[in-house]
């Protein structure tokens, strides 16, 4: 409980302090709109049918961009861990690729898929790939050898009853890891993917900014931390039903 | 009623250094409880190893039973540490030999439940690995070798890292549950009371490379006494063994 009322005091404490800057001129409005005028940016954004449209894009290159980023890295990291001779093979390629930001992928993007939904969706899956490709081949790595053992010992020797039996629940905790740090990773890329023109959040932050409307970036940057924080809970639920086995 | 199984010239070793054991033959006899001796790297937990499929030997040859009756493994090995799948509730560890087998799993779950009632955890089915004591774990590390109902049983020192009081109660279970299953076991144990408590047949290793240098017939009644003379007499008689065939190896 005490932990909770300096939450809250701790976030009214720091509101106080944004609404005070601008009004006590301090600093321009202009450069920090102060909170109070936050909520009629919104309404405005909300009653123009622009809010709803850029939430739900953007939650749409997400998800899929969220999805089949993860899904891969994690299969990839899984083989590479599995298979000395895929990780022997993928060494090389890993160094060169890793250290790329997203935002360097995006000329490639544009060439690659133009203006397009796919565009964005690919930043985000190049985003969230390398994260969970790591995290993947880290926890499958690490999976007790001894149980392994166990599996042969019990009729369970071949490549996938192992995999299915042991690999996969004995690494879930590792993997999820990686996942909830791809689920932050990929709200940043949203916002890189679709500062080139494809409709969403980060789409109509530019144009906004281009406007110097700040009161409405500020707008949609608490929207990506709602929706980032909303995604979050979610998967700690999820995550938390998955490791009920732990201690 | 189990089969025969037939050890013949058996050698095993490690990378390319020279064989830890060498010319092991042994013959099980069906329901018979042999217990393994000998000092540290003679290749007892090893030879186990060879005995379920986990290893394969350097030389020589293991006439098993082969997969004759449905719903059964040859073999099936009890751990030093329990090893369960922490992900998996005890009745799962215990079902998890029985995958793979072809039985539905209504009968996976039957045969889970029955072998827990049998080693004394019916109620733990539910429970996480993490919920139960070291002698529990032990119960349900033996209970999924059970369950298989294997015609040979391979323990690898199972209630050494247990206090003496949870030991002593484990090995008079092991006894009960041999009487009522009627399975061949070969047990490794450094614990030379162990040994003359629990097998009718002890093979001692010894040597460099190591051999059986004594096979003993256990021939006190049972149940046995430890505060007997007798079982003293036969527990100090493999001792004087032991430290002979150390005394022998070179090196050691």
């Amino acid at each position: 409980m005490a932990r909770l009322s300096y939450a809250v005091l701790g976030l009214a404490l720091f509101l106080l302090l944004w609404e005070a800057a601008p009004r006590l001129g301090l600093i321009q409005s202009l450069f920090l709109p102060p909170p109070s005028a936050i909520p009629g940016a919104f309404l405005g954004e909300l009653r123009a049918g622009f809010w709803v449209d850029a939430v739900l894009a953007s939650l749409g290159h997400y998800l899929l961009g969220l999805a089949v980023g993860t899904a891969s890295g994690t299969a990839l990291g899984i083989a590479a861990a599995l298979n000395d001779r895929l990780e022997a093979g993928l060494s090389w390629v890993v160094r060169i690729l890793r250290p790329v930001p997203g935002l360097a992928w995006v000329p490639f993007a544009v060439v690659w898929f133009g203006i397009t939904e796919a565009a964005a969706t690919f930043i985000i899956v190049v985003g969230v790939f390398w994260i969970n490709y790591y995290a993947a081949f880290g926890a499958a790595k690490a999976v007790d050898r001894d149980l392994l053992e166990v599996a042969d010992a019990f009729g369970h020797g071949g490549t996938w009853p192992r995999l299915v039996k042991v690999v996969l629940p004995g690494s879930t905790a590792g993997i999820l890891a990686g996942v909830r740090t791809g689920l932050g990773q990929a709200w940043m890329a949203v916002v890189a993917a679709e500062l080139f023109g494809v409709p969403g959040l980060g789409q109509r932050m530019m144009q906004a900014s281009s406007l110097l409307a700040t009161d409405v970036v500020v707008v949609y940057m608490i929207t990506i931390a709602a929706l980032y924080g909303l995604t979050d809970a979610i998967f700690v639920q999820v995550r938390d039903r998955l490791l009920a086995w732990q201690r | 009623m189990a089969a025969l199984i037939d050890i013949r010239d058996l050698a095993i070793g490690y990378g390319d250094a020279p064989p830890v054991l060498e010319g092991f033959s042994a013959t099980l006899e069906p329901g018979s409880f042999t217990a393994l001796v000998g000092p540290s790297g003679v290749g007892k937990s090893t030879l186990l190893r060879v005995l379920s499929g986990l290893a394969a030997p350097r030389a020589g040859s293991v006439a098993l039973p082969g997969r004759a009756q449905p719903g059964r493994r040859t073999t099936a090995m009890v751990f030093q540490e329990a090893r369960l799948l922490p992900w998996r509730r005890v009745a799962g560890n215990v079902a998890f030999g029985l995958e793979g087998l072809g039985l539905p799993s209504t009968e996976r779950r039957a045969r889970a439940e029955e072998t827990l009632a049998l080693v004394g955890l019916g109620e733990m089915g539910r429970r996480w690995p993490h919920q139960l004591s070291g002698g529990q774990r032990q119960r349900v590390n033996l209970a999924r070798a059970l369950a298989v109902a294997p015609e040979l049983l391979l323990l690898d020192e199972p209630f050494s890292a247990l206090d003496a009081i949870t030991r002593h109660t484990l090995q008079d279970e092991l006894l009960r549950l041999w009487r009522e299953t009627g399975t061949t076991i070969l047990f490794v144990t450094h614990d030379l009371d162990e040994a003359v408590y629990l097998a009718d047949r002890v093979i001692l290793l010894g040597g460099r490379p190591a051999r059986a240098v004594r096979d003993f017939r256990v021939d006190l009644h049972r149940p046995r006494e430890r505060d007997t003379t007798a079982f003293a007499e036969r527990v100090r008689e493999l001792r004087g063994a032991l430290s002979e065939s150390v005394a022998d190896g070179a090196g050691i």
